[in-house]
């Protein structure tokens, strides 16, 4: 059961940012409260101090200014699903939050949350990962921007300081001839793997593409000996074939009670290949 | 007969449940109720050098702390089968999760506050955690001693054989050797089930209150009477000074049957005095019981043209650290293994063995799920290598009704021929394939039924509405509806005007327990009887009043009819007593027929475990869809055929999810995947594409209208199934569940299968 804590409900950034300093290892960011909560329950973690960021005005807002996608924290997974921006946009994002976990989490979770937990097996830190999402961190009158790729440091661990509050994540719309995709698969309430990948395309060429792989390690990292025989490669189904099995050779991956690093492996290269030639098709119907 | 047994008449309790208005034990509130927690051991084996309570105890809102101290002056063994149990750990602890102390305070917070002030020495001691650490020479022990037998062992002479077997069960008929070398083609193969969790809905809850002349429980539990009778024997009381009250229960599936927390909270409200509640959590409900995991050696041969002729198996079932079911499962398990054919010889040892991990119990169709998916995929292997069509093979081979299944038991009483041959038709047997789709079908006899003790009373009211008193408890199977049908048409009245009481042993009649399929055959017999018995005082009434015989009488729409006069049923009562009052009361009752009504000269019926499966697999995942499930719901005459189908439905579902993806993985005896986020119970997102629930009803049962048990077979059915659909795509299947690396180890893509077998000791 959960025992007793103490809820603050700040109505800023810089207020929240001070109840976080003030209480330190005792406080956690409360926002949809999916992960956090079933941690406290489950006796794994405790916290006497929850500061509530839903009572900060602004922190749910979703809008495109003609360049960037701009999510803020609060966004759940069903807004960013049923977001009209994000669908027209980004509708590989509003995809991937369709997927997250199951109704009553997407119905609460937040992309925010969902992010700084850094469960490993989150698809949508992997999906910002290879969208070279940009997450934003703020305190107390100041803001800095963390690439997603370093924003990822270890199994629930992430560059946030304590005092630190996600207060949105960035998105650049992909352009003519870009298209991404994220696979994954799943035997479990949590998926055994997930790759994402965005290919950029121009006249039979692959410019480059970026490829994550999450659910296998402790957190969600770039596949980078297979991004860099993308970049530069044909257009071709056996470059996106080889650059997929380079994925399963090249991924740290670990064992663990769903299977052996070997299956993994095997399925990331799956998953992979997938996600590539998914990708590559909608960088095609981008084009035209 | 007001014509509702056979219609699938709306559930009963359909409404209370849809609107939450329906009380689970959870759900009741007692003056002075206290909240009771379990600190729990984290060893599998360890001496408990010193409990210190004394700070716990000292805490605001703490009533009581119990601990093994507290039971100097009670045998404080259980066990049904085996004495093996106290009721807290004593001297030792053996599994992770064994209460340790319990604590009865004022409030959730503060028993749990109160858990962590408990200061627990321990002693570690080495432990066996897997069935072939257990059964090694020299293993340590997790019992010394004799073995006690329980109040319900049915077991016969208990004998210890050495080391930590607990119970050992052995048939052979015919000569095996010579069989065997009679045998043209001999398939043999070493497999293994793993430890899988019954998922109630609703975890172990129990309250207890300790009064000055009477024990009162309320509980989740499926057998009333049984509890009530280990109660009353472990604190020394008369049966009747035990009162054991069943709410709805929030499912079963053997998780709840037999005693498991209710000795631990009347010992607790003993100590506090106050009423106490313990509900387990899923967590803890996991740790509380379990399926066997087991390890299994088999071989079985047929002649060259196609007759089966022997088969010989070894069964090692793990039950942890006390027996629980483990005899009576272990025994059905060798009852399931030679399947449904006809032998020239066959042998069957099957071993319950003691390890340090959680107990294990009785889960839906135990023993026939453990085994019929093994032998059955000897069945389609030995089809293959003779050249014939497996569905051909058992047509040849499997026993007709009324043939023998084993010596001095209840001879076949099913049409399994017919049986599979519908399934097959309804999963597209002979039809093309689809690359990489294959088809099996499973067949498989489970003794069912338990004990055939069942009794009823029905009490016909001033008004002409009747109140049954039957203990079985209402899992969510739907008992109370199919007794509220029975009685609707025995007496015939609106099923609106019967009332179905919730079993309470102070009130309602003895009934062996609800489980085995056992309880519209057994309970619903009684039920059947005690109207009968009702309507025959109602005709001797309207026929002292009339004065005209019998035969000129008949029963309808609430009345006693002569021609178009009739006489009501509250206006006999008022004849009959002079007032209006009075209550008349039917009784009826089960009892074994023939025999001793043990279980050697059972089984009440043998439940038909029949099943077909179209399943996909990916060659690049090794991920299995399955397309087309079906299963046969052999039930003789379905009393509400829409229950039946829900019976059948569940049962298929978890066999899918024993079959693909359920596994209890314990490391050293730790549970590593204790909750819902990491064991994955089988959701409606695991349902197969076609889901076909074929009712067969040929009147063949022992029960009402010649209808007998139905909610287990499709679970023993499916696994089998989809074991032989793989063998049908080339997967030789060794070890459940089917996860995707297995597929794609069977298939070479990741190298040589690993983990198979390894059955010997």
């Amino acid at each position: 059961m959960l025992r007793p804590f103490e809820i603050h409900e700040p109505t800023s950034i810089a207020e929240a940012s001070r109840l976080l300093a003030d209480h330190g290892e005792d406080a956690a960011v409360y926002a949809g409260g999916t992960e956090l909560i079933l941690v406290m329950k489950e006796g794994l973690a405790h916290f006497r101090h929850l500061v509530d960021i839903k009572t900060i005005p602004g922190l749910e807002t979703i809008a495109y200014d003609g360049a960037v996608l701009r999510l803020g924290a609060l966004a759940t997974h069903r807004a960013i699903e049923r977001s009209a921006v994000v669908g027209r946009h980004a509708p590989l994002l509003a995809s991937v939050a369709s997927q997250v976990a199951n109704p009553r989490v997407r119905n609460v979770g937040t992309l925010g949350g969902n992010l700084c937990f850094a469960e490993p097996h989150s698809d949508l830190g992997t999906l910002c990962v290879a969208w070279d999402a940009v997450i934003v961190l703020a305190r107390d009158g100041e803001e800095r921007s963390v690439p997603a790729d370093r924003f990822f440091t270890g199994v629930l661990e992430t560059v946030r300081e304590p005092d630190e509050v996600l207060v949105r994540v960035e998105l650049r719309p992909f352009g003519p001839g870009t298209g991404g995709a994220y696979q994954r698969f799943a035997m479990h309430e949590r998926p055994t793997a997930g790759v994402a990948a965005v290919v950029a395309t121009r006249g039979g060429v692959i410019q480059h593409g970026r490829i994550a792989i999450g659910s296998v390690g402790p957190m969600p990292v770039r596949a980078s000996e297979a991004e860099a025989m993308l970049a530069g490669a044909p257009l071709r189904d056996e470059a996106l074939r080889e650059a997929a099995k380079a994925v399963g050779r090249h991924a740290e991956v670990m064992d663990d009670l769903y299977g052996s690093a070997a299956y993994k492996r095997h399925v990331l290269t799956v998953l992979a290949a997938r996600a590539l030639r998914e990708a590559v098709a909608c960088a095609r119907e981008e084009d035209a | 007969m007001s014509g509702v047994v056979g219609t699938a008449m709306r559930r009963v309790d359909a409404a209370e449940k849809a609107t939450g208005a329906a009380r689970f034990t959870g759900d009741l509130a007692l003056p002075g109720l206290l909240c009771g927690k379990v600190l729990r051991s984290p060893f599998p084996h360890a001496r408990l050098v010193r409990v210190d309570t004394s700070a716990a105890e000292r805490m605001p809102g703490v009533r009581a702390v119990l601990t093994g101290g507290d039971l100097a002056d009670l045998d404080p063994y259980y066990g049904h089968a085996i004495k093996d149990r106290p009721i807290v750990a004593l001297e030792r602890v053996r599994f992770i999760g064994e209460p340790v102390a319990a604590v009865a305070a004022d409030d959730e917070a503060a028993a749990e506050e109160a858990l962590r002030a408990i200061t627990v020495e321990y002693e570690e001691l080495p432990a066996v955690t897997v069935l072939g650490e257990a059964l090694a020479a020299g293993a340590p022990r997790v019992h010394e001693g004799p073995l006690r037998p329980g109040l319900f062992h049915g077991l016969g002479d208990l004998r210890r054989e050495e080391g930590n077997i607990c119970y050992h069960y052995h048939f052979a008929r015919g000569d095996l050797e010579s069989a065997f070398a009679a045998s043209d083609v001999v398939v043999e193969g070493e497999y293994t089930f793993p430890a899988v969790y019954q998922y109630a809905m609703e975890p172990h809850t129990v309250i207890a209150q300790w009064g000055e002349s009477e024990i009162t429980v309320w509980a989740s539990c499926q057998h009333p009477y049984l509890v009530r009778a280990e109660l009353a024997d472990l604190f020394r009381v008369p049966l009747s000074a035990v009162r054991v009250i069943v709410p709805y229960v929030g499912g079963g599936f053997g998780s709840k049957s037999y005693t498991k927390m209710e000795p631990l909270t009347v010992a607790l409200a003993r100590k506090a005095r106050r009423p106490v509640r313990i509900a387990n959590s899923i967590e803890e409900a996991m740790v509380t019981t379990r399926r066997h995991n087991m390890r299994c050696w088999m071989r079985t041969g047929a002649t060259r043209d196609g007759a089966v002729v022997a088969r010989q198996c070894r069964i090692w079932l793990d039950t942890g650290a006390y027996a629980d079911n483990g005899p009576r499962v272990a025994a059905t398990a060798g009852d399931a293994a030679p399947g449904a054919y006809r032998w020239r010889a066959v042998g069957v040892d099957a071993w319950a063995v003691y390890t340090h991990t959680p107990p294990a119990g009785s889960y839906r169709a135990f023993g026939a799920a453990h085994m019929a998916w093994i032998g059955e995929s000897q069945i389609d292997a030995l089809a293959r290598r003779v050249g014939l069509d497996p569905l051909e093979f058992r047509r040849r081979n499997l026993l007709r009704p009324g043939e023998e299944v084993r010596p001095g038991g209840k001879p076949l009483d099913a049409d399994l021929v017919g049986d599979v041959t519908k399934v097959a038709a309804a999963v597209g047997w002979g039809t093309p394939k689809p690359p990489f789709v294959g088809r099996g079908v499973g067949v498989g006899l489970l003794a069912a039924g338990a004990q055939p003790v069942s009794t009823a009373v029905l009490r016909l009211q001033a008004d002409g509405t009747v109140v049954l008193l039957v203990s079985t408890t209402e899992l969510g199977q739907g008992a109370r509806t199919a007794f509220t049908q029975i009685v609707a048409d025995e007496l015939g009245v609106p099923p609106s005007r019967v009332r179905v009481a919730g079993a309470d042993t102070q009130v309602t009649p003895f009934d062996r327990s609800t489980g085995a399929s056992r309880s519209t055959t057994l309970a619903g017999t009684a039920v059947q009887r005690a109207s009968a018995d009702l309507r025959g005082q109602l005709l001797e009434i309207a026929k002292r009043v009339w004065g005209l015989p019998l035969s000129a009488l008949t029963v309808r729409d609430g009345a006693v009819w002569h021609e178009t006069d009739a006489l009501p049923f509250p206006e006999l009562l008022a004849r009959h007593f002079g007032m209006v009052g009075g209550e008349l009361i039917g009784r009826g009752e089960v009892r074994p027929e023939r025999g001793s009504g043990s279980y050697a000269e059972g089984p009440v019926f043998w439940e038909v475990c029949v099943g077909g499966a179209e399943v996909h697999v990916s060659p690049e995942t090794g991920q299995i869809r399955v397309r087309r499930l079906a299963s046969v719901a052999d039930v003789g005459k379905a009393i509400n055929p829409q229950l039946v189908e829900a019976q059948d439905e569940g049962a298929s579902l978890q066999g899918l999810g024993n079959t693909l993806f359920e596994e209890m993985i314990f490391e050293n005896g730790q549970l590593m995947n204790g909750s819902l986020l990491d064991y994955h119970v089988p959701t409606t997102a695991d349902l197969p594409d076609a889901f076909h629930t074929i009712i067969v009803e040929n009147g063949d049962g022992p029960g009402p209208y010649g209808a007998k048990g139905v909610g287990e077979g499709a679970l023993a059915a499916v696994p089998a199934a989809i074991v032989n659909a793989l063998a049908d795509l080339g997967l030789e299947i060794r070890d459940l569940p089917v996860t995707p690396e297995r597929v794609l180890r069977c298939l070479g893509v990741l190298g040589a299968p690993a983990g198979t077998g390894g059955a010997a000791p």
